[in-house]
């Protein structure tokens, strides 16, 4: 065993966020860490790293018994974690951030760029990456600089990788590379922990699984002995019949809401036109980079729009903006919640009224009362765990920010509302809720529109799909055509021949 | 976008101008430009003796604004430059007061002392978490404090060989210039080619990450603005030199005259990008434009909105679509 | 330190913030001022007389009303540094009008909210539209206007103003200062409108995250040229005031205004980085600020300490109020 963590307790002000729990993983193995948001993998993990100093327990790194007094020392031993807010610096090149703080120095103790670069060629060509040393980490796409941050952890002899929700921000294309480097890892004695919420890739990757609940350890089972409704029954401490509400029938869908054609976007999106309608879930599906989002931000207003033309509600919009979307009753949920979404700065009830401001208090004036309110329902009806409308948001676990922004849109939309990878970083109870409300929205007779990069998430929410392959829509399904087969291959149609070999 | 092959062989000089990024062409394009005007607003203009000329005034600014690079890559700002060029200004000529013994410890601990206060300047911002804006301000408001209370009025004086400093020339090139141009090299070699000095850009480009990578950033910082002060110590000698005597008020307007070479150059004040290549191009380009204005017989009154001018255009042009200069 | 969120860097165990940062943060700055009039009144009895309380409020009434501006600057996201040659440059047209006559005070105050339209739409323009950093902006046209100024004055000194001019920079109405009653007035205005109003909340919004703030439909370049206006035209109004009270503009007309302003409202709790503070807070720190002054000068020290203090009293009032806010780390 590399690391063995034994009896870890540790409470914040308020929380008990782990107590007494158990935890081990041995070289060349891929343990995967399950649970909910709030059950302490988080600080599990900060433990193990030297980020947080337990307040009870013992910590065993190969062989001994060891006490982290900085993340950096537990680097220095050979633990590594990689988090999904990677930590690249956008102006240097990227073998200036694999070196960045061991940069190697010739005799005369001054950086040696040659060898910097070799050694940085060496290492991504250890990993199978593809990529130009000198290019600036700015220029990467969000999937290469994870290449790099892994090439950064195995320069320094890393023992133990931490992957923690590596493919939130991956299409699945690129999780099978990534997939790959981690099944090269194992073979190399290296132990892997790997979190994440997707349950189909925990199947695939993962040797042994730990399902956290609650700060307290469940249960730590083989792979092999659990099968999808066990691992959640253990992650929720309930059966899960069903995650996926029943989609739409005939006759529940009505007319067009939005109405998008041939929409053009610089070199993202090369004409694509689509339409969604009253009452169903439309899902836009592809590969991360094929456009989606760009089409939403251009459909909303927000990024400007080189061609084409955009109806809602009947209406012809000119010159799309967003608070002409709002004012037409459209709303949209984006993907960045922190960059884009929240005001950390302010709290609860702020956030949830942002968009419909006028509408709180008759004049100029803000109605701090009525504003209270409707934060108070928002936290009753998707039970958002915070003290009140006056928490801050910045406080609030992620799947709870979630929510908060869709309580924001929900309010605000009468027509339409795209959400952009809605239950990203969210836990499986959490998500259930939230593709409940969605199919609710549909039902009360908004046209939804899904950008998800999670092809279970597509095939069992949406009635139909689009799929986009590098700025172009390859193709539309609806009903029983969607399947996650169909999707993918959709979604990789006409793409060059390095990933003809990988169909799914 | 994300894979591309290993590049073909280049040669050195190929690659380094082909990395070189845009706003310092932009800055060379501009000061081509002032020369060019230059030398159709008056024939004196083109004669080596002026450019000696400005050769050997740039320096003063051209140190203080190689300190305020340095701590603009780490994403500060040093207001204090002003206020300690004032204070060692004082020090110095009060110090020496004519005495050559005094000469060269006086110059040293008068630098010394600008890397102290510095040093403090880049703890306290760090430790107390005040944003170096609102620390710098109030160190400048303290050594202005204290300069007075050293005294009102410029006093003592320096001796007659220190002028060497500002006036003596080497092949025609003055020695402040010359050192100042020795030494933005060596600070730029130690940006470039030393950890230390990196890691100036690491915590200027994501401060969070660099302190879970182990840079500390602590003393990055502390150093950084060690730097500034020293180079601030530095303008103060030089001015010394070239006027005589010191002065409780010497460094006033210094602050922000710092800066501009600093921007201009392309160095964003965001921090983690640009260098003293460029701030050395700023300041040249700087000096030259005064000295054309001279030459035009502009009165100092339009010099200011020329400067204002410059400093807008310059920054309009680095700045990319939906970036911050 | 709050519990860890799935996903996201752990934030550095070593840097907490000060352990009674949130009692400080609240009643420090108050409280600070409340010892310091204690202990200075103890020192010199002379402190809690209505006249040196009033000159004091007098003399600090012209920079306070230019800190209600920079307050809605700063709340965006930015900083004015051209508030300084707006109040000079105000102050100039005031005497340049060479009038004594009363019934010019509407039009000099007229040109004067004119200056401040112009100067605060073209900082708002370079900001919003052309994504200057709003540092350069204002840098650029405190240059600019300082020029311009010079030319036409030639650097000579103005006196020529309406007799209003004295009654309302330096005069009294019942005792208290007119120019404080102006300060009072605006400050609950601005203090009221920027609290409950939704083009308040709006202001804190877009100074919060303004990506966001666009995306929830908000005309978030005219906010911002919005704040960079009212600013301008608070400054030029400060200058008239300013004016007022020297008697006369000269090279020296404003000067420090612009660091000072930023200072005071930082002290009070306004965050440099935006989205954060209120009006009341600014004030409280220019208080704090002009009662150091005074008490300086009461207890007859020299005026370099008044420096000194200054510079000790802002990196520590900074410290307490805002303890943690610089998240560099």
């Amino acid at each position: 065993m590399i690391v063995e963590a034994k009896a870890i307790s540790k409470s914040f002000p308020g929380v008990r966020s782990l107590d007494r729990v158990d935890f081990s993983v041995s070289a060349g193995e891929v343990r995967a860490l399950v649970g909910e948001n709030g059950a302490g993998k988080s600080t599990l993990i900060k433990i193990i790293s030297g980020a947080y100093v337990p307040d009870e327990g013992e910590l065993h790194f190969d062989g001994g018994n060891v006490k982290w007094s900085s993340p950096h020392e537990a680097q220095a031993a050979g633990i590594h974690v990689i988090y999904q807010e990677l930590v690249l610096f956008p102006e240097m090149t990227v073998a200036q951030n694999i070196f960045v703080n061991r940069q190697p120095r010739n005799s005369l103790r001054m950086i040696d760029y040659r060898a910097m670069k070799t050694r940085a060629k060496a290492l991504l060509g250890d990993l199978g990456a593809l990529i130009d040393v000198n290019e600036k980490i700015k220029r990467l796409s969000v999937a290469n600089r994870q290449m790099v941050e892994i090439a950064r952890a195995l320069d320094s002899d890393a023992k133990l990788i931490v992957f923690d929700e590596p493919t939130a921000v991956l299409g699945g294309h690129e999780v099978e590379l990534l997939f790959a480097i981690i099944r090269g890892l194992k073979q190399r004695g290296v132990a892997i922990v790997f979190i994440s919420h997707r349950l189909d890739e925990i199947f695939e990757i993962a040797d042994s699984a730990t399902v956290l609940k609650d700060g307290k350890l469940v249960g730590s089972v083989p792979i092999a002995a659990v099968d999808r409704n066990k691992l959640v029954a253990m992650m929720i401490g309930r059966n899960l019949a069903d995650i996926y509400p029943p989609k739409a029938q005939e006759g529940e869908v009505g007319e067009v809401v939005v109405d998008a054609k041939d929409i053009v976007v610089g070199a993202r999106v090369k004409g694509v036109s689509f339409e969604a309608r009253k009452g169903e879930v439309l899902g836009v599906a592809g590969m991360v980079g094929a456009g989606r989002t760009e089409l939403a931000h251009a459909v909303f207003g927000s990024l400007p729009l080189d061609c084409g033309s955009i109806r809602l509600v009947g209406q012809a919009v000119p010159k799309p903006s967003p608070t002409r979307s709002i004012a037409a009753g459209l709303g949209f949920l984006t993907e960045d919640r922190k960059g884009e979404g929240l005001f950390m700065l302010l709290d609860l009830a702020a956030n949830v009224t942002a968009p419909v401001l006028e509408t709180v208090g008759e004049s100029i004036w803000l109605d701090r009362g009525a504003e209270k309110d409707i934060a108070q329902k928002q936290i009753r009806d998707y039970a958002i765990a915070a003290t009140g409308p006056q928490a801050s948001v910045a406080n609030l676990s992620g799947g709870n920010q979630q929510k908060v922004l869709l309580g924001r849109w929900v309010i605000s939309s009468r027509t339409a509302l795209i959400l952009d990878e809605p239950t990203r970083g969210v836990d499986v109870g959490a998500k259930v809720e939230i593709y409940r409300i969605i199919r609710q929205l549909a039902r009360r007779g908004l046209a939804i529109i899904v950008i998800s990069s999670e092809l279970p998430e597509i095939v069992g929410l949406c009635d139909r799909v689009v799929v986009l392959c590098e700025g172009r829509k390859t193709g539309e399904l609806a009903g029983q055509e969607v399947t996650e087969n169909a999707v993918l291959q959709l979604a990789v149609a006409g793409r060059d021949a390095m990933s003809a070999g990988r169909s799914a | 976008m994300s894979a591309v092959t290993s590049d073909p062989p280049r040669t050195a000089a190929r690659q380094a101008i082909r990395q070189m990024p845009v706003s310092l062409l932009v800055v060379l394009g501009l000061i081509v430009l002032l020369l060019a005007i230059g030398v159709i607003a008056s024939p004196r203009f083109a004669s080596l003796n002026n450019f000696r000329n400005i050769f050997q005034q740039s320096a003063a600014l051209g140190f203080v604004s190689l300190g305020q690079t340095i701590v603009v890559l780490t994403g500060g700002i040093d207001l204090s430059v002003g206020a300690m060029i004032s204070l060692t200004s004082n020090f110095t000529s009060g110090w020496i007061d004519g005495d050559p013994n005094m000469v060269v410890p006086v110059v040293v601990g008068v630098i010394a002392l600008g890397a102290a206060i510095g040093c403090v300047n880049g703890a306290l911002s760090h430790y107390l978490r005040v944003h170096p804006l609102i620390v710098t301000l109030g160190m400048a408001a303290i050594l202005q404090g204290c300069t007075l209370l050293y005294s009102l009025a410029p006093v003592g004086k320096v001796t007659d060989d220190f002028e060497a400093f500002a006036y003596g020339r080497i092949f025609g090139l003055s020695y402040g210039g010359l050192a100042m141009l020795a030494l933005f090299a060596l600070v730029g070699v130690f940006l470039h080619r030393t950890r230390t000095g990196n890691a100036i850009y690491v915590v200027g480009g994501d401060a969070r990450g660099a302190r879970l990578l182990g840079i500390s950033v602590a003393w990055t910082m502390m150093l950084a603005y060690a730097m500034s002060g020293a180079c601030a110590a530095l303008t103060a000698v030089y001015l010394v030199s070239r006027m005589g005597s010191g002065d409780p008020w010497r460094g006033d307007g210094f602050d922000l005259a710092s800066i501009t070479p600093v921007v201009v150059g392309g160095t964003a004040l965001s921090g983690g990008r640009g260098g003293p290549l460029g701030t050395l191009l700023g300041v040249y380009l700087i000096s030259l434009l005064n000295n054309i204005l001279n030459f035009m017989d502009v009165s100092t009154f339009y010099q200011w909105i020329v400067q204002g001018l410059i400093i807008i255009t310059a920054v309009a042009i680095h700045v990319e679509k939906g970036r911050r200069a | 330190m709050s519990e860890p969120v799935s996903g996201e860097l752990p934030t550095d165990r070593a840097a907490s913030s000060f352990p009674t940062g949130q009692l400080l943060s609240k009643y420090g700055l108050l409280g600070f001022l409340v010892a310091n009039a204690l202990v200075v009144s103890v020192l010199s009895p002379a402190f809690l007389k209505p006249e040196n309380i009033a000159n004091v409020l007098t003399q600090a009434a012209p920079l306070g009303i230019v800190v209600l501006g920079q307050t809605f600057v700063l709340l965006v996201g930015g900083v004015d540094l051209s508030v300084a040659s707006v109040m000079a440059t105000s102050a100039v047209i005031a005497t340049g009008f060479a009038a004594t006559d009363n019934r010019m005070v509407p039009v000099i105050f007229a040109a004067a909210i004119g200056l401040g339209l112009v100067v605060g739409l073209v900082n708002g323009f370079l900001v919003a539209k052309r994504n200057v950093s709003p540092f350069l902006a204002t840098l650029a046209t405190t240059i600019v206007l300082q020029g311009l100024r010079f030319l036409y004055t030639q650097g000579s000194t103005g006196s020529t103003l309406p007799s209003a001019f004295a009654l309302m920079g330096a005069g009294r109405f019942i005792g208290v200062p007119v120019n404080l009653i102006a300060l009072v007035v605006l400050a609950a205005i601005f203090g009221f409108v920027l609290l409950v109003s939704k083009y308040g909340r709006k202001i804190y919004l877009v100074g919060n995250n303004v990506r966001g703030a666009i995306l929830v439909g908000l005309p978030t370049d005219r906010i911002i040229i919005g704040c960079y206006a009212l600013c301008s035209v608070i400054a030029a109004i400060a200058g008239l005031f300013l004016v007022g009270y020297v008697g006369q503009v000269d090279q020296w007309t404003g000067k420090g205004y612009e660091l000072d302003s930023i200072v005071a409202a930082v002290m009070g709790g306004v965050a440099i980085t935006g989205g954060r503070g209120n009006v009341f807070g600014a004030l409280l720190g220019v208080v704090v600020l002009v009662v150091m002054f005074n008490a300086v000068i009461l207890l007859g020290l020299p005026v370099q300490v008044q420096l000194i203090l200054k510079g000790v009293i802002v990196i520590a009032a900074s410290a307490f109020y805002l303890s943690g806010s610089w998240e560099r780390t």
